[in-house]
């Protein structure tokens, strides 16, 4: 489902559809917009000209609304998320240290995804539970107490492939 | 309305069920410090310097948006409200770069000033920049996010004034910046540069760009805009007798706080180079600079010699729908007491005569019926053969508020794709100028279906059988054949428009340029009186004006065939009454109109010429021709502020000031008379346009017996109908915002209004082999008229420096023309060299071309060929072929 593809003459059909169901209703546009998001794993930029359209908004304030939400991204995602923390505690156990070596494995900067959808890297303020410090965490597993050779584990099998 | 009572500072004041803190503390003179707050936007609370205290209960709250409520006790300027504010403000400065004394907002910079109201000295605060950096190429405007405090009055203004929607906020926390799609630069947003949020931004945020003069301003002053028919009101800064910004101005019951691009960036012309500022006389081919003195005496022997050889007849006069009321008051009065001639007309029967004749004819009143802030009351509005939003942008930001803040169902008829379509409930694309058909079937489904006001259409209405017997033959299929529009689409419109409790028509020059345009202005009519539409709040019938005088030039009587006031000049009593006060006689039979002038020049009947800022040339059809009779006159006198194509052609050109030169009053669309003040002395020697006629007619031995502007004035005011007290602005406002005005209280003038059974005549000129495409003309929103003025307006060339032809993507392959490409549009009598642009607002065998840049005259397509009752010439529409321009071929390798 999340793999990055050009958008089809379908995709734009299935994007009218959903965009139909909240015609007109300016209300919706959060609830359409996580519906999109499901279906296409993300946002695409042509859907928002339709989606604006379609509610009666200007595409400048579906952009915005994207843009504010965490929750809401115009880029595919990987199918792994994987979130360092760099939180107080974490920084002063050398979670920079572990953000470089992730970024190394993975080959992506913070915030990137891997051409092939596989992992998407981000950091974190603070995932609340310091005493494992370091952490990250891949997806929605927390891995705690970190160290390179954790790391080189955990992403070993990326470097194999590559 | 229940008052309520607080206590504001130790002071009990009272207002209003709804009525927010601030502005019951404006009303009572107590000042609250405010960055994002202004009466034309909604309220946000966004910057939160307009705190005050809730004593009771110690609340700090932003004023701007918290409504009074009974017995609260609100201190404005308390020790906690004065510290808060100052680390608000403070905050503010952390992110804010130190480059005041550099930055042109200056003085101007509302977040500096409050910062020094408040004793601001020292931020000791740790700075936290704002690093943002947008790269612009359009010559407007500029932005410098560093300097934005986010206040969202740029956003607002966009999204609820201009109804663009180009910027909205983007991202969140310290990265947030108000931002086009995609964060591009506003040339390649929706931006129309209307340069609203450039005078709303409270800092330099947005600045403008490319500006002509630099420099502080050291007066302001508050005229009308000189550009189209809105007639926004526009305050021009001046400093060393430059104007260096426009911006809106403050009494604007028109525009809002809003202006187009042309209004905000369009106006320095009036300083260009090439302003005339001395007499001109030509002798041997070449023009001389000349004293006043020398041009006049030529001018008063030139057409002496031609009234005493040829005789009165063979003289006439063209005012301008430019000009000032004044101006034209002056001209015709000149005209016909001074030459003896009623061969006056003026520019605006290009584009308007269709809608004055043809709403006289049946309703009585010749103009727009409605003020354009009663659109606010409509539940339907009805645009057909009109562009507002290139033509009179005000106009267009009203209806998109309209659609988009009250849900008002907007119906569309209009051929071409405009930015209106995107807001439409329906958009109907009848084939071009088949309006009539089009609207006789919307009469017939209307009757049919017994949607009609019947009382009204009883009461107050005549000739309704006689109307209803000549719809018979328009039936939905007969119609749906001519238009190409559907069935179902016909009747879909004809029941919105008809259930509305009020429906609102606005049309344009797509429906009076055509030949049949007075057919389709009966038309119009014809439906709004069908549905009572007339005479009611809401309802009503805006016929756009395409020039910023059009209204008023026909008002003062710049017409053959009317004394000023519509009064007829065969009607002797009406002569009788200008003739006691003028004391002189005037003659009887009505004079000719613009055409016809130059149709009996082309026969040698007219000798000599008179024109006050208008340019024939350009902008009558077929130039060539016209310029060959200007040509072959005995006598022409220009009177202009520049040396246009027409200017070149004359014996004498005299010297005009412009419009920020000199009192007087427009006449908007609406009927508004706007006053228009003086900010610089006239440029060079020239002179208001009345002023060189008052010298002329003293040369001419036959002295006016105005001194001063006030003499014109009050003698306008005696003379002309719904002008009386015109100088008194009060009674304007009383005018222009109670109910008594106009058909309000559904009285017409002339008691009952009249349908008139109008039949579809096909267009002369249809298409033909050889010339497969209508062409069809109209405004941009960078260029006005025929380019005279917004050509010498230095940021619109640049933005816009080219005439283009606009087709659609299937015809240029099938001609295999490029975007870009150079091509000839030819028609039967001329031929234009531009460039082509791929469009997707065209179908098919459509072209579109807008008709102001003078060096690609689109005018000289079209022959003369006239609307047979207002001798309206035919300007919208013609038909053309597009051929390839051949690449020599040393270029082809």
């Amino acid at each position: 489902m999340n793999k990055a593809k050009k958008i089809t003459k379908a995709d734009l059909a299935q994007m009218n559809a959903i965009v139909s169901e909240y015609s007109q209703q300016k209300w919706a546009l959060i609830p359409l917009l996580q519906q999109i998001q499901r279906e296409f794993g993300y946002i695409p930029p042509q859907s928002m000209l339709l989606i604006a359209r379609g509610l009666g908004l200007f595409t400048s304030q579906v952009q915005g609304v994207i843009s504010f939400y965490t929750q809401l991204y115009t880029q595919p995602r990987g199918r792994n998320v994987v979130r360092v923390c760099r939180g107080t505690a974490c920084h002063v156990r050398g979670g920079k240290t572990i953000l470089k070596l992730v970024k190394q494995h993975l080959r992506i900067e913070e915030g990137e995804t891997s051409p092939d959808l596989e992992y998407t890297l981000e950091t974190v303020a603070c995932i609340g539970v310091c005493a494992l410090a370091p952490n990250l965490v891949v997806g929605d597993h927390v891995h705690g107490h970190m160290n390179p050779k954790k790391v080189e584990q955990l992403f070993r099998n990326r470097e194999v492939r590559e | 309305m229940q008052a309520i009572t607080i206590t504001l500072d130790g002071r009990e004041v009272s207002g209003y069920l709804g009525m927010t803190i601030l502005e019951l503390a404006k009303e009572s003179g107590v000042e609250i410090p405010t960055l994002c707050h202004d009466n034309h936007l909604t309220p946000t609370g966004a910057c939160r310097v307009c705190l005050v205290e809730n004593e009771q209960n110690g609340a700090l709250l932003a004023s701007c948006v918290t409504p009074i409520a009974s017995e609260m006790v609100i201190n404005t300027h308390s020790p906690r409200v004065t510290e808060s504010r100052k680390t608000i403000v403070k905050l503010m400065l952390t992110s804010h770069p130190d480059s005041c004394l550099v930055c042109d907002k200056g003085n101007r910079c509302q977040l500096r000033q409050i910062a020094s109201d408040l004793g601001i000295g020292l931020v000791e605060l740790q700075r936290i920049p704002r690093m943002t950096s947008t790269e612009e190429v359009n010559p407007f405007l500029e932005r410098d996010l560093s300097k934005c405090i986010l206040c969202a009055k740029c956003i607002r203004a966009c999204q609820e004034l201009v109804v663009e929607g180009a910027i909205d906020y983007f991202q969140r926390g310290f990265t947030t910046i108000p931002a086009t799609l995609d964060n591009l630069p506003l040339e390649n947003s929706e931006c129309t540069f209307c340069g609203t949020c450039v005078a709303l931004c409270p800092t330099g945020a947005l600045m403008e760009k490319d500006r002509t003069y630099g420099g502080t301003t050291k007066s302001t002053t508050e005229t009308t805009c000189p550009f189209c028919g809105c007639g926004c009101s526009i305050c021009l800064e001046v400093k060393d007798s430059k104007v260096v910004r426009v911006i809106p101005g403050k009494e604007d019951p028109v525009n809002h706080g809003t202006l187009c691009v042309r209004g905000s960036y369009g106006c320095d012309f009036v300083n260009s180079p090439d302003r005339l500022t001395k007499p001109l006389v030509k002798r041997n081919d070449t023009f001389e600079e000349v004293s006043w003195q020398e041009a006049l005496e030529q001018v008063a022997a030139g057409f002496k010699r031609v009234k005493d050889e040829q005789g009165s007849g063979s003289l006439a006069v063209l005012g301008s729908s430019k000009c000032t009321n004044e101006d034209n008051y002056v001209l015709q009065r000149f005209a016909r007491t001074v030459l003896g001639t009623n061969n006056i007309d003026n520019g605006g029967r290009l584009y308007n005569s269709a809608s004055r004749v043809g709403l006289r004819s049946s309703l009585g009143f010749s103009g727009t019926t409605n003020y354009l802030s009663d659109m606010e009351q409509s539940e339907v509005i009805l645009v057909i053969g009109a562009d507002p939003n290139s033509s009179a942008p005000a106009v267009g930001y009203a209806i998109k508020r309209a659609v988009k803040q009250r849900g008002v169902k907007l119906l569309l008829i209009d051929p071409r794709q405009t930015g209106l379509s995107l807001f439409a409930h329906l958009w109907l694309r009848p084939e071009i100028g088949t309006d009539a058909a089009l609207l006789n079937g919307l009469a017939k489904v209307i009757i049919d279906e017994g949607l009609l006001d019947e009382e009204f259409v009883a009461r107050r209405t005549d000739n309704f059988e006689a109307f209803k017997e000549s719809l018979r033959s328009y039936t939905l299929e007969y119609v749906e054949k001519i238009t190409g529009v559907t069935g179902q689409e016909i009747l879909a419109l004809a029941r919105l428009y008809a259930k509305a409790s009020q429906a609102a028509i606005v049309y344009g020059t797509g429906i009076t340029q055509h030949t049949t345009g007075t057919d389709s202005v009966g038309a119009l009519a014809n439906l709004a009186l069908l549905t009572g539409n007339i005479g009611r709040k809401g309802g009503g019938i805006y016929a756009l004006q395409r020039e910023n005088n059009g209204q008023g030039a026909c008002d003062m009587g710049t017409l053959p065939k009317f004394l000023p006031g519509y009064q007829s000049v065969a009607d002797a009593q009406a002569r009788g009454r200008f003739e006691k006060c003028w004391g002189a006689s005037l003659p009887a039979e009505a004079g000719l109109t613009t055409l016809e002038i130059m149709e009996q020049a082309e026969k040698e009947k007219i000798k000599g010429m008179y024109i006050m800022g208008e340019n024939p040339v350009l902008s009558f059809p077929n130039s060539r021709l016209v310029t060959e009779i200007l040509t072959s006159l005995d006598f022409l006198v220009v009177q202009d502020m520049f040396l246009t194509a027409t200017a070149r052609l004359a014996n004498v050109v005299l010297p005009a000031a412009s419009f920020a030169e000199k009192e007087g009053t427009f006449t908007n669309f609406e009927g508004r008379i706007s006053k228009v003040r003086k900010a610089i002395e006239p440029l060079g020697e020239s002179l208001p346009d009345w002023e060189i006629i008052v010298r002329l007619a003293d040369k001419m031995g036959y002295p006016l017996p105005f001194s001063s502007l006030r003499d014109v004035t009050s003698e306008i005011e005696k003379l002309v109908p719904s002008y009386e007290d015109y100088t008194d602005s009060e009674k304007q406002d009383e005018l222009a915002y109670g109910e008594t005005g106009r058909t309000y209280d559904r009285q017409f003038l002339k008691g009952f209004a009249r349908f008139s059974p109008i039949e579809y005549v096909p267009q002369v000129g249809q298409r033909k082999s050889d010339y497969p495409f209508t062409l069809l003309t109209g405004t941009t929103l960078y260029h006005f008229g025929t380019g005279n003025r917004s050509s010498r307006a230095c940021r619109l060339r640049k933005f816009s420096p080219q005439s283009f032809v606009e087709i659609c993507e299937s015809d240029a392959r099938k001609l295999a023309v490029t975007d870009g490409e150079e091509v000839k549009v030819v028609s039967a009598v001329g031929e234009v060299t531009t460039m082509v642009k791929i469009s997707d607002t065209l179908r098919k065998g459509m072209l579109f071309m807008p008709f102001s840049f003078p060096e690609t005259p689109v005018n000289a397509l079209f022959d003369i060929v006239l609307n047979p009752e207002t001798k309206e010439p035919s300007l919208k529409a013609c038909s053309v072929r597009i051929e390839k321009i051949p690449v020599p071929l040393g270029e082809r390798l």
